[in-house]
């Protein structure tokens, strides 16, 4: 498995999770766990840039596959990602315990072609709770990524 | 400046970006569970599936048998380990593996510790236990529940409160309404699951876990497992939402404590979100009874607020709203009374504004009513039931701007173009309707600690053991510390959520920005202080400017007369490098022994309805525009404003999210939160996330809101009040409100769905 | 979770061979095998202890084309198994020939989930009934003969067509009632060759057993969903009725296609969600309609055929009337289609 660009060999569990392997075997705990059930969107990362939830997939599945999460955003010189740099611009966040989730799934969004309009990234960003409510604030964080990352 | 950083108004300070934006949007602030542990063990909980009785039998051979796992603790293993108490920092007394008795379903019968996350979770699988059962008792009509009156029962509801009387004035009355309301069981569920990592070295524990009280949590941790404070440490720099939730301690964190040492290795228990609704705390269901009476003008005359709270068996858990309802509006005569109804059930806890959520609900929906009964504006209503004092105990408000609130609100809401009669709006297939409430929250402010230390450089550290649940109170207490010390915010760095750290009280209550930016105040003037007398002194670099006024500004000190030095220079008279100064707040009429209480982990709280002179609190006006289906009756809000008024606001970004939150919390209560008890049993049916509803993204629309300028010395040092619980106060009765001015339906038990709607 | 022994084979035959071989010419039960695709549905009920299986054969290594294309041609939609719900309900020439079958996959689930969740998986999925997903609760579903639960229990969100005495456990998918509505024909390989199922017959009602949820046997691997459509199927919607405005399943919904000749009826196809035990055509509700003016009043009549049989229980009974408004409402906005 292929995870931020560097290969990984894990001699896993077979029941182990994607999501958990990540954490608890990679170290990369960005990738939250808010329900382990598919009901959050808090464990959302790329797989071949495709946003799929990581709770939900066995790792030895993804043998193969390109998985990015949000550790794997910034660019080399640890610029920041247009989105996370729109998440901090528009507050989309309180706690941030969704956040990787939401950043992951906005990239998502905009990649497949859902963020034309305020209410088609409403219904496509509902995937992901935020229990702190910042809503309005991630919608419009990401129009403005949205914006930037069409310039770029 | 975007939505999100609104431009200050009088009293409001910069809305400057989180400090901790950086690290939560790139994965790198660590919740208490993704903080490393070298040669961690996995801990799985198994619990019951029983609310009533004795465990006969644990069958947990099939466990231990299973690879990997390496011990499990349960019933009996809790030797030399005190129960826990119910209180400020204890969710429950019921010590689940101390006895056999189950008080509840879904309580703790063993944990497994496994190798593996795998491991342990399948050995909890296989545990089972036989029960002698006893019929349970689920909630307020069950038999067998018990029924006591609330007052006493607990230090924060000592009493029912009254004033005149209200039956005389009742009857006589010539309009008057007479209703009950209910709330349902809600659960918090911040997106963080609960967890617990325990680990010692010798004789010392550190736990990491999500916290809202991490001093409180140190104490009673030491009590229970009889070791000295000193040697317990809670570890919890970030928080994956609280709101309430994380502030008692709940039986796990010993348990977990007690397997780490007898594994002799570091322990991690992430609790699965379906035991997280049996084993931590909620908001329990509740019942009122409302009976107001007014005249033909309006003016109240009588008002009576009965209020039935569920709670466990064993602990008298007590949220009793009616002292601010009470003392809302200008009655004539009051009337409360609180009764706690026990039932197998776990013990309820803080829930985002605990007693104003639910009773604050029953009295705005009842005011809608009785504006209807008297065919009055709702608004108006509440103009004409201004009241001048609080009617209780006669004092009057520290301030009080609601007025104020609803006329900008309802300005910014186009409240105007509302026709009140029901059912006359309409846009194509969707019926409109428009409705109002009021907000109300005690402000109120605890003792608080906090270090702060300046070097010559410029750069600053402020330390207090308080609690970065999503507020912002770290961005606030540096910005107070910047401010203060004219430094810029990026040279300030806070540490918070340790208990290692200066104490803070529990982070709940509203009361965190208050406490800890009163604390921060106090220690920054103690290091203006020292440099002022040292730049000001004879071998200063402002030497000779005598007793004038200095201040600090851009790594400077200033005097009123335009002479500045150097932060750098006034070090090198000092002969010094660094400044550090503890400091201790306590609010006006605290008791002599407040601060000794802080220490202990025992906030003592001041504000609200407690002071002599005044009472504190923070209001605010909520309007929303609902949409209903005419033929499938499906609810929406496509539209709210709220206006607020909360004394001196720290921030605009960080105040507007919490409120814009909050007012979102208050959908969720309107039209999807609800635990549901399956009454046969005891037990909840809907323990996740698919079922237990919160609002997603597309069910929010515009929501505005807006900050109402506000001085109000009178609360506490920094003027702040409180304004993380404000927000979802009122909101289900705006949209009960407004529900009814689409159909003439009034809905009267939450949470308001298409059931209600569609015969 | 219990072990298992994890298979990625590389073609359907090998599929099919691991889970022929495996019980020793024995037919297999779903404790000894599982396919798994998207996992949305299988991984949640492994973590909660309801699936328990031996053996997972992951089918997302099979290498045939035809199970991640989607083929129009001749009046037929061929959706391969494997096509994940995203890129179905994304398709331009799905929307545009058979509006019904993109809307029933974008209302569903999450925008994740339908990125990992496979077409078969889909249709396949198992009741989210809450009595059936914990298993400290008797349910005859789970576990035959143990009871239910939910009949005296909490059942708002259970059905009330198609119940029995010993399951009221809603069929909660939205994509199979566009295919239930249409007339979909389901291909499947197994160790006893190649079949193809009418979708109306893939799914098996309660009635005494209600833990044989379909006709497919463990070894029976489903390779390919066919959709027949013609120039009428323009006019088709789905309309969903839920508690929030996204991510969450069905209180009631109606998959409607109508073949208008003016204002009349030639032919209607109506499927109801989130109030049947299985994915449900309500022929009376559409033979109601043939030949008739698609009035309100029609539309009426119609809805109330399609609930005549409804037996609710005391949580659900709001269904009722929900379910029969849902239909007029959806009859009435796909006859205002503009197509
Ligand atoms: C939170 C949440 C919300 C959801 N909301 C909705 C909703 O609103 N509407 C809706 O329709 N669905 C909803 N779903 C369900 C989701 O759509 C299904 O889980 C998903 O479609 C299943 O597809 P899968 O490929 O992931 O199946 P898997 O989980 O891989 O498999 C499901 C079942 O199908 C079998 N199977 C899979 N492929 C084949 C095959 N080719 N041949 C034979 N057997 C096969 C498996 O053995 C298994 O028994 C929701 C799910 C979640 C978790
Ligand atoms: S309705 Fe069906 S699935 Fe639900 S508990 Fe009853 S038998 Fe089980
Ligand atoms: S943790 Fe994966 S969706 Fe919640
Ligand atoms: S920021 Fe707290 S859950 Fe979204």
């Amino acid at each position: 498995m292929r995870i931020n660009g560097q290969v990984y060999n894990l001699g896993l569990d077979n029941r182990t999770s994607l999501l958990d392997a990540l954490r608890d075997h990679v170290g990369l705990t960005g990738t939250k766990k808010g329900c382990d059930h598919g009901q959050c969107g808090a464990c959302t990362v790329l797989i071949d840039g495709k946003r799929v939830l990581s709770c939900l997939s066995f790792a030895v599945m993804n043998e193969g596959r390109e998985v990015t999460t949000v550790e794997g955003l910034a660019s080399a010189d640890d610029s920041l990602h247009p989105m996370q740099q729109a998440f901090i611009d528009n507050d989309a966040f309180q706690c941030g315990y969704c956040t990787p989730g939401q950043i992951m799934s906005a990239i998502g969004c905009i990649s497949e072609g859902h963020a034309g309009s305020e209410d088609d990234i409403r219904e496509y960003m509902s995937g992901n709770l935020c229990r702190c409510a910042a809503y309005p604030n991630i919608v419009a964080a990401i129009l403005q990524a949205r914006d930037e990352m069409r310039r770029a | 400046m975007n939505q999100a950083a609104p431009a200050p108004k009088e009293n409001m300070g910069n809305p400057i970006p989180r400090v901790d934006a950086g690290l939560k949007v790139t994965g790198q602030a660590g919740y208490p569970a993704d903080l490393a542990v070298a040669n961690v063990a996995y801990g799985v909980l198994a619990t019951s599936n029983i609310a009533k009785g004795r465990i006969s039998a644990l069958r947990l051979d099939k466990a231990r048998a299973m690879p990997g796992v390496l011990d499990i603790v349960s019933v009996g293993d809790m030797d030399g380990v005190d129960k826990p108490k119910f209180g400020n920092t204890g969710a429950s007394s019921i010590g689940p593996l101390h006895d056999r008795t189950i008080f509840h379903d879904g309580q703790i019968i063993a944990l497994v510790v496994a190798e593996t996350f795998e491991a342990a979770e399948e050995g909890a699988m296989q545990i089972s236990a036989d029960y002698t059962q006893e019929t349970p008792s689920a909630s307020f009509d069950s038999a067998g529940a018990e029924m006591e009156p609330a007052a006493g029962k607990s230090p924060l509801f000592k009493e029912d409160v009254n004033a005149g009387d209200f039956e005389a004035a009742y009857s006589t009355a010539a309009v008057k309404i007479d209703q009950t309301y209910s709330t349902p069981t809600q659960h918090h569920n911040p997106i963080e699951l609960f967890s617990t990592t325990a680990m010692w070295q010798g004789d010392k524990l550190t736990i990491y876990e999500p916290s809202q009280n991490v001093t409180g949590w140190k104490i009673e941790l030491a009590r229970q497992l009889n070791i000295d404070p000193v040697n317990v440490r809670i570890v919890s720099p970030y928080i994956g939402g609280a709101f309430g939730s994380k502030g008692p301690m709940t039986a796990r964190t010993a348990i977990v404590a007690v397997a780490a040492r007898r594994v002799r290795r570091p322990v991690r228990c992430v609790v699965s979100r379906m035991q997280a609704f049996n084993t931590q705390t909620y908001r329990a269901e509740t019942r009122h009874r409302i009976r107001i009476g007014a005249g033909k003008d309006g003016r109240i005359t009588a008002f009576a607020h009965e209020g039935w709270e569920v709670t466990s068996r064993p602990d008298p858990y007590v949220v009793g709203g009616t002292s601010a309802t009470g003392r809302m509006y200008d009655y004539g005569s009051v009337l409360t009374r609180v009764s706690l109804v026990h039932a197998d059930r776990n013990t309820p806890g803080y829930m985002r504004s605990p007693p104003e959520t639910p009773y604050v609900y029953a009295l705005e929906n009842a005011m809608d009513e009785m504006a209807v009964a008297l065919g009055m504006d709702p608004v108006q209503f509440r103009r004409i039931n201004e009241p001048q004092k609080e009617p209780i105990g006669g004092k009057p408000f520290s301030s009080r701007s609601l007025i104020n609130c609803y006329d900008q609100a309802a300005e910014a809401f186009g409240w105007s173009t509302r026709d009140p009669a029901v059912g006359s709006m309409r846009d194509g297939d969707w019926l409109v309707g428009m409705g109002c409430a009021t907000a109300i929250y005690p402000t109120a402010a605890a003792p608080c600690a906090a270090r702060v230390r300046l070097t010559a450089d410029g750069q600053v550290r402020v330390q207090c053991g308080s609690h970065e649940i999503g507020t912002g109170v770290r961005t606030v207490a540096a910005q107070m510390a910047a401010e203060r010390l004219g430094v810029d915010i990026d040279k300030v760095a806070v540490e918070m959520g340790d208990s290692a750290l200066p104490p803070a009280p529990v982070s709940g209550g509203s009361i965190s920005t208050a406490s800890v930016c009163s604390a921060v105040l106090k220690a920054c003037e103690a290091v203006r202080e020292k440099l002022f007398v040292a730049a000001a002194g004879n071998d200063g670099p402002l030497a000779g400017s005598g007793n004038a006024k200095l201040d600090m500004t851009n790594e400077k000190v200033v005097t009123e007369t335009g002479k500045s030095a150097k932060l750098a220079d006034v070090f090198k008279a000092m002969q010094i490098g660094a400044i550090e100064e503890y400091a201790e707040f306590a609010p006006n009429g605290s008791s002599p022994e407040a601060l000794k209480k802080l220490y202990a982990g025992q906030a003592e709280f001041h504000g609200g309805d407690q002071d002599k002179d005044s009472v504190k609190y923070a209001f605010g006006a909520e309007f929303v525009e609902v949409r209903i289906n005419s033929y499938t009756r499906e609810i929406r809000v496509p539209r709210m404003v709220g206006a607020f008024a909360a004394g001196r606001i720290m921030n605009t970004r960080t105040a507007r999210s919490q409120l814009m939150g909050g007012m979102i919390w208050g959908i969720g209560q309107a039209l999807h939160e609800a635990t549901e008890i399956d009454q046969r049993h005891a037990r909840y049916v809907n323990r996740d996330l698919q079922d237990y509803l919160v609002p997603v993204n597309a069910d929010i629309k515009a929501v505005d809101v807006i900050l109402v300028p506000e001085v109000d010395h009178e609360v506490n040092p920094a003027g702040v009040k409180g304004l993380g619980e404000l927000g979802n106060v009122g909101t289900a009765a705006a949209v009960a409100s407004a529900v009814y001015h689409a159909t003439g339906r009034r809905i009267r038990d939450l949470p308001i769905r298409i059931d209600d709607l569609i015969t | 979770m219990r072990p298992f022994v994890f298979e990625r084979p590389t073609n359907i035959s090998a599929a099919v061979a691991l889970v022929s071989s495996f019980a020793d010419g024995r037919a297999p039960t779903q404790a000894d095998v599982q396919f798994i695709a998207g996992g949305t549905n299988l991984a949640d009920y492994m973590k909660l202890g309801v699936a328990r299986p031996r053996r997972l054969v992951d089918l997302n290594d099979l290498s045939e084309p035809a199970l991640r294309q989607i083929r129009i041609s001749d009046g037929t939609i061929r959706f391969g198994a494997l096509v994940r719900m995203g890129e179905a309900a994304d398709r331009g020439d799905v929307k545009r020939h058979c509006p019904l079958l993109a809307e029933s996959l974008k209302f569903a689930a999450s925008a994740q989930i339908r990125n990992m969740a496979s077409l078969a998986g889909n249709v396949l999925q198992r009741t989210r009934c809450e009595y059936f997903r914990e298993t400290s609760w008797p349910c005859n579903k789970r576990v035959p003969g143990s009871g239910c639960a939910a009949m005296e229990g909490l059942n708002r969100q259970h059905a009330v067509l198609g119940t029995s005495d010993a399951c009221i456990a809603t069929y909660h998918g939205d994509f199979a009632q566009a295919l239930i509505a249409l007339d979909a024909v389901v291909d499947v390989e197994g160790r006893h060759g190649t079949r193809q199922i009418r979708f109306a017959k893939l799914h098996q009602l309660p009635g005494d057993t209600p833990d044989v949820e379909t006709d497919l046997a463990a070894d029976e691997v489903i390779t390919a969903i066919n959709v027949p459509f013609s120039e009428w199927s323009r006019r088709s919607r789905y309309l969903k009725i839920r508690d929030r405005e996204s991510y969450a399943f069905a209180l009631a919904s109606a998959a409607v296609a109508l073949d208008m000749d003016g204002d009349t009826v030639r032919q209607a196809r109506i499927a109801l969600g989130g109030v049947a035990t299985v994915p449900w055509r309500a022929r009376l509700a559409e033979e109601a309609l043939v030949g008739k003016r698609l009035d309100q009043s029609a539309a009426e009549t119609a809805a109330d055929a399609a609930f005549a049989e409804a037996k609710p229980r005391r949580h659900n009974e709001f269904k009722v009337p929900l379910g029969k408004r849902t239909l007029v409402r959806a009859l009435i906005e796909t006859r205002d289609m503009k197509v």
